[in-house]
């Protein structure tokens, strides 16, 4: 019953992934958050709806913030794909995932990935942000721990500090 | 979990090559952002075989300013309209709207054309393919029963665009091209009241421009919602107004939410060159209520949004008509 | 002397397993190697209820790429969380009492192959009436959904406490109302999915899951395969989320190791958003009529509740449920005289479980805004309604409850004084309001579900030569941090570095057993056996230390991973010294083992069902709610919070905070948005667009105050701390809407549609009112 793709729906398709460029083969239908988590084994990209309710997925094309599982891999070719993985340099925690885990932005962490990537989104286009404007940002993330008051601190912590 | 169907994505760089790649019926479908398109998808509602990605044809996705009007087209993301200085400072009631639509992530890939041609709506369509088989389907998909309206034959899915309002009274106009033509038609002339068939677009016919005409009246969207970000609209209300010397000489109220379509609202003559006060105000809210037709689409009740409109129109207006001092971002 | 010394617990502490989190490594059960795993899926019943003719897998099993197909034919067992209440069979067997309950799953070589199978299967139905609510189950006509339940009741509960009708006598006010609470859900960020390695060779499996229960896990998959429980495995990676929907084995976890056995192999089942919502376990429909006296003075009198839940087609935790509502009426005020009535009802719905709160928050829901209601007519003050009725720690209610520690006084305060409820109330303008409430919520059953005569809770710490101190515990961390509270508590005993404690946590193969991260009982609970463990440990480390010393044991002090003598100046002995000596004096790594068991005295009363709702610590709350309501768009805007609990003592201030700042906004979904919704049975709530849980966009401020009434029993005077804030957000915020308009809401969610009928309908009352003013 596995119904190959003909072989015309299935291409290589070249991006820059966390800074590195890498050619995939993938069929035009394969969703870039299974290309993330099943070919590239980058599953700090979460999925916790059925599509484009929740936001785990959120990571950054191009540095704007787009949901993986909305997005077709094939929609990535020639463009600049950054996940939750690849904000840590050398295995320094970015500013931002600094500020979560010392000031409990994140709970239990299943929405965490996405919170921090729609953050950093917004920290590149307005490095000090109100609470207003995080809610904003965020607000296609749900968090159902937190109640958002410790995210809202950690952004606000994350945009004092120098990147 | 459902499977996305196995699909070809084309990339035309015109619109003409754009057009010449749909294989008529619903074996192709044109794309931009997908954020309706792919959740659709992944729930089962449709099988394309070739989506055709507009988001590659330069010429839709630009705007500019022209005769003193705007072109935007219609692959242009909400992102972008938002961001527009010329569209936020001369059509407010156009960046509002874009604004409300969804979340960020959303409006980075969502487009105008995309929520002009958004598919509508309702509780019982919206679903898994589990759901609804157990459902024994419904008119406006594979079944035979519209589960709002049992008795009735017509499918009630609500249109749930947030820009059609404001673009409706703006006086917007759109360009359809297709095979062999291309027209240039109200954006009222897109839609049709059935849920089931709601764009007046042959499948290979395709939007591709939206035109603001010069000198835009005072405009105000206004979306409710029940929290503060994500919804579709339970109903949305653009009204546009001129007064001079505290009566008023131009109205226009669209809505979206309420009905399969977007629609101007009927009637707004009989309310030109009046004082704007309360009662003005009182027979605006019940030409609303009279006009729009809410049907149990959504889990909170029709009632509500025929009402919500209505208040939302009200409230518009009495900001236009400098009545109050609020704005009408109420989200 | 253990409040003494605090250079590790009472401290902010980021979590020990955060890093993971923030970068994206942390290994949830979707997250782990599942490239060689066949794909599960479910066949579901599309009807309510009906008996099982036939269902015909020979398609689906011929159809290329199926490893496995299994149906109710593959488990003759029963599970379910309690032992006289298991009446749930993994995939349906006869008969099916829900739209959505399992009847088939098969696993295959791919998703799409999975889906291919499932529309081959057959099944045929004879068709029985289906009951969507209580009041239909209840039907003298309608007929059961368990036979040996006639009449669908699942519990009738009749609990008397006190002299009722003197104490309603005895009230100057006496008011009788009816409130009705909506089905909510959990919707935990992570959906439910099982991953399940089979060893044909061995017979043994391992699975991973989403549960808050790996013990309770592995009871049922040995019921339910008939297996030993030594050949089987289970393990808990990273939860993505819990609120009691993993608080019972789930029939997902049984039929992933169906199909695991069936195939022979490693079965990954993920379920969809829709089927995590179908799977629930969430909190009932509940209708609760409340009768309450008051003197002019404010004091309680009397207290008669009947409470009908709707319970869903299966028992789980439903007896346990009914309890909790009766039993949690007491412990937070003096209430002379209680009467109880309740219902739990079999209906043709997903089965209801425990959700955060469990039992307690629809009947403090309607307590809370009763209180108000009878304040408002004797023009009393919120808060000085609830000062005149509060208890006096030590003592014991009615039920038997025993309440060791009471910092609800407190808590009124710093509320009262934080919002400026004095200054401010009355003086918000149009349609804005100040509302408050209270509420409390156990520090863990005192008595446990499965009786054992084991220890409520067991911990190791392991030390060896390379002096780092592992931690072993069979409980769930789901988020909340107990793992870090862990360390916590064996750093601060031991005197040593936060960092050099590491914990292994719910491995079945490696970890004591533990009931579970269910009513907040692992703080109180496991936190006492990590302090019981960790004197044993430091009693080894500090008789060698004493030998090395030539001090008496009694003389050796540890602090700043540094052993000493008392009194004396020298430089002692570095704790890496010392591990070496106690390694040498007991021949090798050291394992010790701490446990902690509820006095039977703390176990609840005589009566029948008297243990539910008995703990050993009462956490305490009380929260002031400020609002804005539309009154043209209904829209209630929540503007600010302000909460203070009572946990004893905070052992994770930061933790303590968010726990509490997540309990305020379930609570405010709960109040304002949340609502599972069926249309013949068939639930259409199952996305995040139709289950509203709150956006950051609507969230308020919540300022939080922490008050520590140091519970003799707790963990450092610790006790509970994520539950108990829940409770009275939703009656303060009805009570701060009646504030801002006078409005009276006494159904919940308070969604902007009730809102206007509300608005509506009070304006029709005033219009004929007047009409009859004006007759007369």
């Amino acid at each position: 019953m596995q119904r190959d793709p003909p072989s015309s729906q299935v291409k290589i398709r070249r991006f820059r992934l966390n800074g590195r460029m890498r050619d995939v083969l993938v069929a035009d239908s394969t969703l870039l958050v299974e290309t993330l988590r099943e070919t590239f084994g980058l599953t700090g990209t979460k999925q916790g709806c059925d599509g484009g309710e929740c936001g785990a997925c959120t990571v950054l094309i191009d540095g704007k913030p787009r949901l993986a599982c909305l997005t077709r891999t094939e929609e990535c070719e020639g463009r600049d794909v950054e996940t939750i993985e690849g904000l840590a340099k050398n295995g320094r925690m970015s500013r931002l995932q600094r500020a979560f885990h010392e000031r409990l932005g994140t709970q239990c962490g299943y929405c965490t990935p996405g919170m921090i990537m729609a953050a950093e989104g917004l920290l590149r286009r307005n490095p000090m942000p109100d609470a207003a404007a995080i809610r904003a940002a965020l607000a296609g993330n749900l968090c159902r721990c937190t109640g958002y008051v410790k995210i809202i601190e950690a952004v606000e912590e994350a945009a004092r500090q120098a990147p | 979990m459902e499977v996305l169907p196995r699909f070809e994505v084309v990339r035309p760089s015109t619109v003409a090559a754009a057009i010449a790649a749909h294989q008529g019926g619903q074996a192709s479908r044109f794309v931009a952002g997908g954020t309706d398109l792919m959740v659709n998808l992944r729930h089962g509602l449709g099988t394309p075989e070739r989506l055709i990605d507009l988001r590659h044809i330069p010429a839709l996705c630009t705007i500019a300013t022209e005769n003193g009007g705007m072109t935007i087209g219609a692959a242009v993301t909400l992102a972008e309209i938002l961001a527009h200085p010329e569209i936020r400072h001369r059509y407010p009631a156009l960046a509002t709207a874009a604004g409300a639509v969804g979340a960020p992530a959303h409006r980075e890939a969502a487009t105008i054309g995309g929520n002009l041609c958004l598919d509508t709506r309702c509780v019982f369509y919206n679903r898994s393919a589990w759901a609804r088989e157990a459902n024994g389907f419904c008119l406006k998909h594979r079944g035979e029963t519209c589960h709002v309206a049992p008795t009735g034959q017509r499918c009630h899915a609500a249109f749930s665009g947030d820009l059609a309002p404001a673009l409706l009274v703006y006086g917007a106009t759109i360009e359809i091209a297709g095979e062999a033509s291309l027209r240039r038609v109200p954006l009222s002339d897109l839609y049709a009241e059935d849920g089931a068939a709601h764009l007046r677009l042959a499948p290979n016919e395709l939007l591709t421009r939206i035109y603001l005409p010069p000198d835009p009246w005072p405009a105000l969207y206004a979306k409710a919602r029940a929290r503060g970000a994500i919804d579709f609209p339970l109903a949305g209300v653009a009204v546009a107004l001129r007064a001079e010397a505290g009566e008023v000489v131009g109205l226009r109220a669209a809505l979206t939410g309420t009905n399969p379509r977007p629609f101007l609202l009927a009637g707004v003559e009989a309310l030109h060159g009046e004082r704007l006060d309360e009662s003005w105000l009182d027979r605006l809210g019940k030409l609303v209520q009279k006009q729009v037709s809410p049907m149990r689409t959504t889990l909170l009740a029709a009632q509500y949004r025929r009402r919500v409109a209505s208040a939302l129109a009200r409230r518009l207006a009495a900001a236009l008509g400098g009545m109050t001092a609020e704005g009408g971002a109420a989200a | 002397m253990l409040q003494n010394r605090r250079a590790v617990v009472g401290q902010p502490t980021p979590l020990i397993d955060g890093i993971e989190k923030v970068t994206g490594t942390a290994k949830y059960t979707a997250d782990l190697p599942i490239a060689d795993a066949l794909i599960g899926r479910i066949l579901r019943s599309p009807v309510s209820h009906a008996r099982i003719l036939r269902i015909d897998t020979a398609a689906a099993r011929a159809l290329p790429g199926v490893r496995a197909v299994v149906t109710g034919e593959d488990c003759a067992q029963t599970y379910g969380v309690l032992p006289i209440a298991m009446n749930e069979y993994p995939l349906a067997r006869e008969r099916v009492r829900y739209r959505g309950e399992p009847l088939a799953a098969v696993a295959a070589v791919d998703a799409e192959t999975a889906a291919a199978a499932l529309a081959l299967i057959r099944c045929e139905f004879e068709i029985l009436p289906a009951y969507e609510t209580a009041a239909a189950a209840l039907a003298p006509d309608a007929i059961p959904l368990h036979p040996d339940k006639p009449g669908n009741i699942e519990r009738a509960v009749h609990h008397r406490f006190g002299d009722v009708d003197a104490g309603f006598a005895q009230a100057d006010l006496v008011r009788e109302h009816v409130y009705r609470c909506a089905e909510v859900a959990h919707a935990q960020m992570e959906r439910n999915a099982a991953l399940v390695e089979y060893d044909p060779a061995r017979d043994s499996l391992t699975i991973w899951s989403t549960t808050q229960v790996p013990y309770y896990v592995h009871l049922m998959l040995a019921r339910c395969l008939e297996m030993e429980a030594s050949r089987i495995r289970v393990v808990k990676p990273f939860v993505g989320g819990g609120f009691g929907a993993r608080v019972e084995t789930l029939n997902f976890e049984i039929i992933a190791a169906l199909l695991a056995r069936a195939a022979g192999g490693k079965v990954f089942l993920p379920l969809s958003r829709e089927e995590s919502f179908l799977t629930h376990r969430g909190r009932p429909e509940t209708e609760i009529r409340l009768k309450l006296g008051m003197t002019r003075a404010g004091r309680l009198t009397a207290c008669a509740c009947e409470v009908v839940q709707r319970g869903g087609a299966y028992a789980g935790y439903g007896i346990v449920t009914i309890l909790y509502a009766g039993a949690l009426l007491q412990g937070l005020y003096q209430l002379p005289a209680v009467a109880y009535d309740g219902l739990r009802v079999y209906t043709n719905t997903p089965p209801c479980g425990a959700m955060r709160g469990h039992g307690s928050v629809d009947v403090r829901f309607a307590f809370e805004a009763l209180l108000d209601r009878m304040a408002r007519e004797l023009g009393l003050d919120p808060f000085a309604v609830r000062r005149a009725n509060l208890l006096t720690a030590p003592c014991e209610t009615l039920n038997g409850l025993r309440v060791e520690s009471y910092g609800l006084g407190e808590c009124l305060d710093r509320v009262e004084e934080a919002s400026g409820w004095r200054q401010r109330r009355g003086r918000l303008g149009h349609g804005r309001g100040l509302g408050m409430a209270c509420s409390h919520y156990v520090s863990g059953a005192a008595k446990p579900i499965h009786w054992t005569g084991e220890p409520h809770a067991v911990v190791h710490l392991r030390l060896d030569f390379d002096g780092g101190v592992t931690l072993l515990t069979g409980a769930a961390d789901i988020g909340q941090g107990s793992s870090t509270v862990m360390a916590e508590i064996a750093a601060e005993m031991l005197g040593i570095r936060l960092d050099r404690v590491r914990v292994v946590a719910a491995d079945s193969a490696l970890t004591p057993k533990d009931n579970g991260s269910y009513s907040s009982r692992v703080t109180f609970m496991v936190g006492n056996a990590t302090i019981d463990a960790a004197r044993a440990l430091l009693a080894r480390l500090t008789a060698a230390a004493a030998e090395r010393l030539g001090v008496p044991e009694t003389a050796v002090q540890c602090e700043n991973e540094t052993f000493f003598a008392a009194g004396n100046d020298g430089p002692g002995l570095a704790f890496a010294e010392v591990v070496r000596a106690a390694l040498a004096r007991e021949g090798g790594a050291i394992t010790v083992k701490g446990t902690f068991t509820c006095p039977v005295a703390f176990q609840g009363g005589k009566h029948k069902g008297g243990a539910v709702g008995a703990t050993m610590g009462f956490s305490y709350a009380a929260q002031v709610v400020e609002v804005a309501v539309d009154d043209e768009t209904g829209l209630v805007t929540v503007e600010n919070v302000w909460v203070a609990q009572d946990c004893g003592f905070a052992i994770n201030p930061l933790a303590v905070e968010g726990q509490i700042q997540g309990a305020v906004l379930m609570g405010m979904g709960q109040a304002l948005g949340e609502e599972t919704r069926y249309e013949k049975g068939l639930a259409v709530h199952t996305s995040f667009l139709d289950y509203r849980v709150p956006t950051i966009g609507e969230s308020p401020p919540i300022s939080v105050h922490i008050v520590e009434s140091v519970d003799p029993n707790g963990p450092f005077g610790a006790k509970e701390a994520s539950e108990g804030a829940l409770a009275s957000f939703p009656p303060a915020l009805v009570n701060a809407i009646a504030d801002a308009l006078g409005l009276e809401i006494d159904t919940l969610p308070v969604t902007p549609d009730r809102v206007l009928d509300a608005l509506a309908r009070r304006r029709r009352a005033q219009r004929l009112a007047q009409a009859l003013e004006e007759a007369l």
